[in-house]
């Protein structure tokens, strides 16, 4: 087994264990308590008022009883099973296709000699700065039945039928794993740049080729991470909103989020009952899937690959190969920068949305431009998403990092601490928003119509994202490290914050930035709980999107992809100098 | 049901005959009052940039009062009002719609309050039990791409929209509002019968309309992006405010169309009652219909004229049927349950 080389200084010997139990007991159990309670405090309320809302039935008196006939209510309903189809086929396939295409993409920069690397980094930077609903309606102009690619097909051929018709499972699939992709492969790269290689140089000396030694070393010691991620775009997929919305909808295709949103929707008052028991069925599939995921990645620690040992990256020569990888790299480029990027170019310089022609060039007009720079109503937007953001990524970051120490570790309780953390995978964003906003108005402390009502539900949200970057990264610092300090006389914490933490911090700066970027370009949640004084962002273009400025979307989008670009650039160069500086330490 | 088309275009007719009182000064004391409170919070459906923005700055100008407003669809006021109501904790002064007031009324969140202004206007324009007061008229027809249907070839009954060329190439907007698929179903079932309604919806379907969960203004705009030729129950003053710009846009004037009220109202226990109420006044004074007029928009004072005459039905070769808040609000369920059995 290849990971024997790595376990062969397995700690997991009785005196050493005996070591780390009188250590890690005094000051880790109180350390989890603490830990626990925050995370109670943050998920627990609006789980009870999304599972309290599906149970409780209110009479016209105002008495209310407890009943389930909600849910056989739902099951009953006509094409309920085939929205359950749906959603499933949606994330499974937008999860393979973000994994297949980022991972791919992760591997030929990390791993291989092919040129342009930079371009998928600049691709990646960029489209993590990119609002979602600049995204899909960028690449719903491009793919639409009256677009660019469908237009051409048909000057060539002659006919009048449609190359693509992206309204359909299809096009979902495609649209949300080009979402994704970017995170794949953000997340895979930076397992893949942190490997220790004596394994696969081992498989080499062997004699296996290049594509073995891949497939039996290279993808088995990323199992975790991708297994991880692959669960990651699968729920996100799941819960996602914006793309079978504005996809799927079009071609009839319903998901059980769609559902839940037509059914706060079609009634007047919304029907927030059913829409909370909808809820409660997609809680109990992902934890269902959380519990399988769970077992998958329990024994991880085989998987650990920074070690005490130094070792340097290497590289694969590709050879002649290099040239389709890097064709590879530019089509993604194209695909994912260059196209979104023209066409939202061409919208924001029209009156109203036209596909290109003559005459509609002979329109361009700098007006949509001139109405974002000069409105001021944009500069409160832009100190509201920011500050909203920053605390948001610092606050998840910080007990994200503590949790997956506790859990990687096994402290005392680590199993309830995981599992309050990703509990939160479980809410789409909407109904989430729902269960803060009830929660804030039912206690009241002042935080309802203010951004801090916004931070706090997505500090919820982002839970487990922060967990899962701080998770894959603590899988990879080996125990033995700790237990250097240990025996050097550090308690646990000062070990976790002397040892662990600057190991970790490669992961920490990309969950911190992957978080803070999220916070900016999500709109589920701030739509629902702004008020008056509190909107950002992502609610004005959804606010223009609504009001059919698509142009003005346009032209606002790309300003702030811009400024949110630059931001993206600096923290990842930090990231980077510090994941660099990790390395040389060894 | 009581429908009142012809009712209302009559009242309208017949108040513009009225002599008009001159504008009456508003009371200072109320001025006083809304300038010491120094701002108002509006929840709106109104469209940002066509009217919310200018109407906003307008006021503010006027009053230095300052005005935030946030725009979202009929539902999603009223849910939010109705959640902050729940909690004893209203934050809107203000809010305007085609529905929502008529579920919050029965929640006790909105104000019993009429403006002084008000009394210029017809009588169809303010709510009897005075929880509300119309500002301006919306009409929803079908709507074309000039580009992809000549003029002469445009549907211009409801049997033309069931011609096989159109299949497929229709679009709506599928929520339960006025301006969607819902108050489609509500015409035809009204206009047509039950019986003879429902079997129009049949053949209907049978065209593949498309469904997009975007307001109305956006179906208009992917029918001008050429993604679709016609988009049923758009407001057909957007399409007049497109077409000035140069987008191959145009309405037809369906017989009957569908004509609802845009009312506005304070709410109950506001945090900036008197603010609110000066708004209200605002909006319904000449000054602030002459807004609406600008913006291309029908204002609901008849002495005010839109720009373009035509939008308004006039009861003889353009007939519509108009629906108030609370007939919306009791018929809206039944009608998205037909399109939810027809066209799902």
């Amino acid at each position: 087994m290849p990971a024997d080389v790595v376990l062969k200084s397995d700690p997991r010997t009785p005196g050493a264990g005996r070591l780390r139990g009188l250590v890690a007991f005094g000051d880790k159990r109180w350390f989890s308590a603490a830990i626990g309670l925050v995370l109670a405090v943050l998920v627990l309320p609006p789980l009870i008022f999304l599972v309290h809302g599906a149970v409780t039935v209110s009479e016209p008196g105002g008495a209310t009883h407890f009943s389930l006939h909600r849910f056989s209510a739902i099951v009953a309903q006509r094409g309920f099973l085939q929205s359950m189809a749906n959603s499933f086929i949606f994330s499974l396939g937008s999860a393979v296709f973000a994994l297949v295409l980022g991972g791919v993409m992760a591997w030929l920069v990390e791993r291989t000699n092919t040129p342009f690397k930079p371009l998928a980094y600049l691709t990646t930077i960029i489209s993590m700065g990119t609002p979602y609903v600049l995204y899909v309606s960028a690449w719903l102009l491009l793919l639409a039945k009256s677009g660019p690619i469908n237009n051409w097909y048909r000057q060539v051929t002659g006919t009048t039928d449609l190359l693509i018709n992206v309204y359909g499972l299809g096009g979902m699939i495609l649209i949300e794993g080009l979402l994704w992709s970017p995170l794949v492969f953000l997340l895979l790269g930076a397992t893949l740049r942190n490997f220790n290689p004596e394994l696969e140089e081992a498989a080499r000396m062997a004699g296996a080729g290049p594509f073995a030694t891949i497939r039996r070393i290279t993808l088995r010691l990323s199992l975790p991470s991708i297994l991880a991620l692959a669960m990651l775009v699968f729920i996100r997929a799941l819960e996602a909103f914006e793309v079978p919305a504005l996809v799927g909808l079009p071609g009839r295709v319903h998901v059980l989020t769609t559902d839940i949103y037509d059914t706060m929707h079609l009634s007047m008052p919304p029907d927030l009952g059913s829409a909370s028991a909808l809820s409660c069925m997609l809680l109990v599939l992902v934890s269902a899937l959380l519990y399988f995921y769970g077992r998958l990645t329990r024994n991880a620690e085989r998987f650990a690959t920074i070690t005490g040992k130094n070792f340097k990256p290497s590289q694969m020569d590709l050879g002649i190969w290099r040239y389709p990888a890097a064709a590879l790299l530019v089509l993604n480029f194209i695909l994912l920068l260059v196209l979104p990027l023209i066409i939202l170019i061409w919208a924001s310089m029209l009156p109203f949305y036209q596909s290109f022609s003559w005459a509609a060039f002979a329109r361009i007009t700098p007006d949509n431009y001139k109405n974002v720079l000069s409105s001021s109503r944009y500069i409160a937007l832009l100190t509201n998403t920011f500050v909203i953001a920053l605390v948001t990524a610092t606050a998840v970051m910080l007990i994200a990092s503590f949790t997956a120490w506790l859990s990687v570790r096994k402290a005392p309780g680590a199993g309830v601490l995981d599992q309050l953390a990703t509990t939160p995978l479980v809410f789409p964003g909407i109904v989430l928003g729902v269960g803060v906003m009830q929660l804030f108005l039912t206690v009241p402390v002042g935080v309802y119509g203010t951004i801090w009502i916004i931070v706090w539900a997505f500090v919820i949200n982002y839970m487990p994202y922060g967990v899962r970057y701080s998770f894959a990264g603590m899988l990879q610092v080996h125990r033995e490290l700790e237990e250097a300090a240990a025996v050097s006389g550090a308690s646990s914490v000062t070990g976790f914050r002397r040892v662990v933490v600057p190991l970790l911090s490669p992961s920490l700066i990309a969950g911190w930035l992957f978080i803070f970027l999220l916070a900016t370009r999500v709109l589920s949640l701030p739509v629902l709980l702004s008020g008056p004084s509190s909107q950002t962002m992502a609610v004005a273009m959804f606010d223009l999107w609504g009001n059919g400025q698509g142009p003005e979307l346009a032209a606002l989008g790309l300003l702030w992809s811009l400024a949110m670009t630059c931001i993206a650039l600096i923290f990842y160069f930090i990231a980077r100098r510090s994941g660099a500086g990790l390395q040389g330490q060894g | 049901m009581r429908v009142c088309a012809r009712g209302f275009v009559a009242a309208l007719t017949l108040s513009m005959l009225m002599a008009f009182s001159p504008a009456q000064a508003l009371d200072q004391s109320l001025i006083d009052a809304a300038k010491k409170e120094g701002r108002v919070i509006w929840y709106t459906t109104q469209i940002v940039n066509q009217f919310a923005r200018p109407a906003a700055e307008a006021f503010e100008k006027k009053y230095g009062i300052r005005v935030d407003y946030i725009r979202a669809d009929s539902n999603e006021v009223a849910l939010r009002i109705l959640n902050e109501g729940r909690a004893g904790k209203v934050q809107a002064d203000v809010f305007d719609g085609t529905a929502a007031v008529a579920s919050l009324k029965k929640e006790n969140l909105v104000l019993q309050w009429v403006p002084e202004g008000a009394r210029r206007l017809p009588a169809n324009a303010v709510d009897e039990a005075g929880y509300w007061v119309a500002t301006n008229l919306y009409v929803l027809t079908p709507g074309y791409n000039t580009d992809l249907v000549p003029k002469a070839l445009a549907p211009k009954s409801y049997e033309d929209l069931l011609d096989p060329r159109w299949k497929g190439k229709i679009a709506w907007n599928t929520a339960s509002s006025p301006s969607a698929a819902g108050g489609f179903v509500g015409v035809v079932l009204t206009s047509m019968g039950e019986e003879k309604g429902r079997a129009y919806l049949q053949a209907l379907a049978k065209q593949n309309v498309t469904g997009i969960q975007v307001a109305a203004r956006q179906v208009l705009d992917q029918v001008i992006a050429g993604e679709y030729a016609i988009a049923l129950n758009i407001f057909n003053n957007h399409a007049v405010i497109s077409a000035a710009k140069g987008a191959p846009s145009a309405w037809i004037p369906m017989n009957p169309a569908m004509a609802v009220l845009s009312v506005i109202s304070v709410t109950k226990d506001a945090p900036h009652t008197n603010a609110g109420k000066l708004f209200l006044e605002f909006l319904v004074s000449e000054e602030g219909q002459k807004l609406y007029r600008d913006a291309d928009y029908m204002p609901i004072d008849p002495s005010v004229q839109a720009r373009d005459p035509s939008l308004r039905p006039d009861g003889e070769r353009f007939k519509a049927i108009t629906f108030t808040p609370e007939q919306i609000e009791t018929n809206m369920p039944k009608w998205a349950g037909v399109f939810r059995e027809t066209f799902r």
